[in-house]
């Protein structure tokens, strides 16, 4: 029993790893433009796709793969920023996350276009066995994806605080039109971000897609639910809410599919998510760091 | 004539996302309120012998019944939290009816939802021989109703509190509207909506299963509200026109038609923001007419 | 003198409403230029249009030379304007620090100096550089975005009413940094209501009203029109 319950937990560490880094690309670009972009999700599978199209076609060396995935995602980043949201940075939110939707409907169009079949092998990082501590197994691919996770969020929280980039960062969320007028090129500054957070995706898109060994197309959808929720749990616009939003969703869900089946699980991740809302606590709400 | 059936039932959902929109909130969950209606109307005719008027009716009421419950918690949320708030729900909704295993024996045969499996046989109209053109007809003659109701809605005070609602809870708070009462009459009443669009579309389709009511449904109807246009009722019949129609009816596109749809919406949006029939062109065509 | 900023039948409209309607106006190399107006009368979309905050219908701005109509706020700065906006607008959530930080974005150079002078032309400034800026007082935010802008190191700085809001010895205050500006060099292009205090600094004044430039001239001729002196001036007048 108690060997289950950690048990459980380490697979949901491992698996709220991979929502961590999904919220956090998600977070960024909220926290910035307060918008939201469905296509996130679906630009990460596009990327993972060109990198399945790849290793099919010619090479499967798990790093090129990354480089790829990485590369697909922030091309089509670049592709939704400039089609949805920087033609709506004074106008409409909504107008803006339909867009990004309608774009998410193409996405999944031209990959399934070119990408026919339901399910794609895609190699895997490393041939490592499971790592056994007592009892317990621990997949090596999750210490990997909690690692870049928890890097990756250092790494910005040093970027925003340290960097001539983070301060107009800071600046443009703080006070767009000061931003403007103490000469930020706040257009640039919001495409950077996007791309920014488009890579990252790209990062977590791969270590998902490698650490499951296959690739669908519900992996867009998948990505923008997930990562909505994380953040969302974590509080919408801080990094290390983000984080703590991603593996605290994986936890839950372990243990719930475990007790409980997997229906359960997600009725449960969306039930928190409802009742977080409802209530509202302090930490939802207010959003900095 | 499956598409112009189609049409009139998803037009259905795409107007009770508009009725939200008009009152200033954007919901992601309208799809989970037609799932109600669909699964209502449905237990209701095939497994109760309920006639479908009635069952439409149960539907309806049962719609504003989840939706009222829903939005009672997340009547002060906004904006992206009450979209979150309205797709967490509906994303719950989905899952109950995963769970649902609810069957009676009829004829020998077991009828009622079945989990992931579905909910077959949902055969009222054809046992009660209503043909597909009668269904039609009934389709958009409802639909008719509802529009003309809009219409004087939208010409009464009612539809001015709506849209001051809209744009400005504050004034309306001033004013003396009790804005969060107000806005759960709205949601209800677009729950209510949705779900008569759901039963309808589960008895022409007779087979309805969890999947139908996800999250691109709900996205599909606010997308067809904001392309068609925000400044009437006809905008968000347009936006369903558009694609259903123009899209899928034309063959021309097989294979690509989300790839012309979604950089058709994303380009339109660049442009017109609130739509194709967005108030000033309502506006206008209003003096051109008078 | 020469003119620093020629600004041609300038036309700034939101949606259908011309805000300006055709504004002509220069400022000199090395003045201290004022403009009144009552509310409304169009000063803020003026200010906004000069910084690129705004594009204009039509009309043409020159600064230094050369034509920044329609240029984005960071060419703006770039080429040497700076605006201290109406109501402040610091960055309310960065540190007293960060926000010169950011004044100083486009500088390539070192500035820890500019800053160094700023903090002793600013002495609450520097006492409070670690706080976020948002919980500086109304006087102390106006003395924060006035550095703030002096950080790009513009020849030309734009003030939106640096005095509005402000106890009256801070507005003494305000008015002592502007006139130590201008002997330091930079021109300054000035929003004023406060008409008493702005005719002890500047050299040339212009009223702006519903979008257009009703009078030009001098502190003098100012002082001496009587329909200005009844609706500036007032009774307060001595
Ligand atoms: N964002 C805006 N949208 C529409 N009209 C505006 C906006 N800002 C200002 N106006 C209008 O433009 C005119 C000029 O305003 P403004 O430039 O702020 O005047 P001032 O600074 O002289 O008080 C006013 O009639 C005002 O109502
Ligand atoms: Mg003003």
């Amino acid at each position: 029993m108690i060997l289950d319950l950690i048990q459980n937990s380490f697979d949901g560490l491992a698996m709220g790893a991979s929502y961590a880094l999904l919220a956090v690309g998600f977070t960024l670009v909220f926290g910035v433009l307060r918008r939201v972009n469905l296509s996130y999700g679906p630009a990460i599978m596009f990327g993972c796709y060109a990198a399945t199209w790849v290793s099919f076609s010619f090479h499967s060396n798990i790093f090129l793969l990354l480089g790829i995935a990485v590369l697909g995602s922030v091309l089509a980043g670049t592709y939704v920023e400039r089609l949805c949201f920087a033609p709506h940075h004074k106008g409409s939110a909504i107008a803006a996350m339909v867009a990004s939707f309608a774009l998410w409907m193409q996405f999944e169009e031209v990959v399934t276009l070119v990408m026919p079949k339901h399910l794609y092998d895609f190699p895997p990082m490393f041939d490592a066995e499971p790592l056994a501590i007592g009892p317990l197994s621990l997949r090596a691919e999750a210490l990997v994806m909690l690692a870049c996770a928890l890097a990756i969020c250092f790494a910005l929280h040093r970027m925003l605080y340290r960097s001539r980039f983070g301060l107009a960062l800071r600046a443009v969320t703080d006070a767009p039109v000061a931003a403007q007028l103490a000469g930020i090129n706040v257009p640039r500054v919001l495409l950077l971000v996007f791309l920014l957070a488009s890579a990252i995706g790209g990062l977590a898109g791969w270590l998902i897609v490698s650490t499951h060994t296959q690739v669908t197309p519900m992996l867009g959808m998948w990505s923008t639910l997930k990562g909505l929720l994380a953040m969302m749990i974590g509080g919408l616009g801080s990094l290390p809410g983000a984080v703590i939003g991603g593996l605290a969703l994986g936890v839950l869900e372990a243990h719930s599919q475990w007790f409980l089946g997997p229906q359960a699980r997600d009725l449960i991740a969306y039930l928190l998510l409802f009742v977080l809302l409802a209530w509202r606590p302090r930490w939802m709400t207010t959003s900095h760091g | 004539m499956g598409v112009l059936t189609n049409i009139g039932l998803i037009s259905f959902v795409a107007l009770s996302a508009y009725l939200l929109i008009l009152a200033g909130e954007m919901s992601f969950g309208q799809q989970g309120f037609f799932g109600v209606g669909a699964y209502t109307a449905g237990v209701a005719t095939a497994m109760y012998g309920v006639p479908l008027p009635i069952a439409a009716l149960m539907a309806m009421g049962a719609g504003a019944a989840a939706a009222f419950l829903v939005g009672l918690p997340t009547l002060r949320l906004r904006g992206l939290y009450f979209a979150m708030a309205t797709l967490a729900a509906a994303e719950m909704l989905r899952i109950v009816f995963e769970l649902i295993h609810f069957q009676r024996e009829i004829d020998g045969e077991p009828v009622g939802p079945d989990g992931t499996q579905g909910f077959r046989g949902i055969r009222w109209v054809f046992e009660n021989g209503v043909e597909r053109e009668g269904y039609l007809a009934m389709v958009w003659g409802l639909l008719f109703v509802v529009v003309i109701l809009f219409l004087i809605v939208e010409r009464s005070k009612l539809g001015a509190t709506l849209r001051m609602l809209g744009e400005d809870p504050e004034l309306a708070r001033m004013l003396g509207i009790h804005v969060e009462r107000f806005k759960l009459g709205v949601v209800a009443t677009a729950g209510a909506l949705a779900a008569l669009g759901g039963a309808l579309y589960a008895h022409h389709n007779t087979y309805i299963e969890p999947r139908n009511f996800d999250i691109m449904l709900g996205v599909h109807s606010l997308a067809y509200a904001l392309i068609g246009g925000l400044g009437t009722v006809f905008g968000p019949l347009l936006g369903v026109l558009i694609d259903i129609g123009a899209l899928e009816g034309s063959r021309v596109f097989h294979g690509y038609r989300m790839i012309v749809f979604g950089g058709l919406v994303a380009v339109l949006l660049i442009f017109r923001p609130r739509g194709l029939l967005d108030e000033r062109v309502v506006h206008w065509l209003k003096r051109r007419l008078a | 003198m020469t003119a620093l900023l020629e600004v041609r039948d300038l036309v700034t409209a939101y949606g259908k409403i011309e805000a300006l309607k055709g504004v002509n106006l220069d400022v000199q190399q090395g003045s201290i230029t004022c403009l009144l107006g009552p509310n409304g009368a169009g000063k803020t979309t003026l200010m906004m249009t000069i910084a690129g905050i705004l594009r204009p219908r039509i009309g043409s701005i020159r600064f230094a030379g050369e034509e920044i109509a329609g240029r984005p706020p960071h060419a703006i700065v770039a080429g040497g304007a700076a605006l201290v906006p109406e109501n402040r607008l610091v960055f309310p959530n960065m540190t007293v620090l960060d926000n010169l930080h950011a004044g100083a974005y486009q500088r390539k150079d070192d500035f820890a100096s500019d800053i160094e002078r700023l903090f002793t032309r600013f002495p609450r400034l520097k006492e409070r550089s670690t706080q976020l800026a948002g919980t500086l007082s109304g006087g102390e935010q106006q003395m924060l975005a006035v550095a703030r802008a002096l950080m790009s190191r513009p020849k030309l700085l734009l003030m939106d009413e640096p005095s509005l809001g402000l106890a009256p010895l801070v507005v003494e205050e305000i008015f002592r940094i502007i006139t130590q500006l201008h002997q330091d060099g930079v021109s300054i292009f000035l929003v004023e209501q406060n008409a008493h205090m702005a005719l002890k600094v500047a050299q040339h004044f212009y009223l702006m009203e519903q979008g257009k430039v009703t009078f030009s001239g001098t502190p003098g001729a100012l002082a001496e029109d009587e329909v200005i002196r009844r609706a500036y001036l007032g009774s307060a007048r001595a």
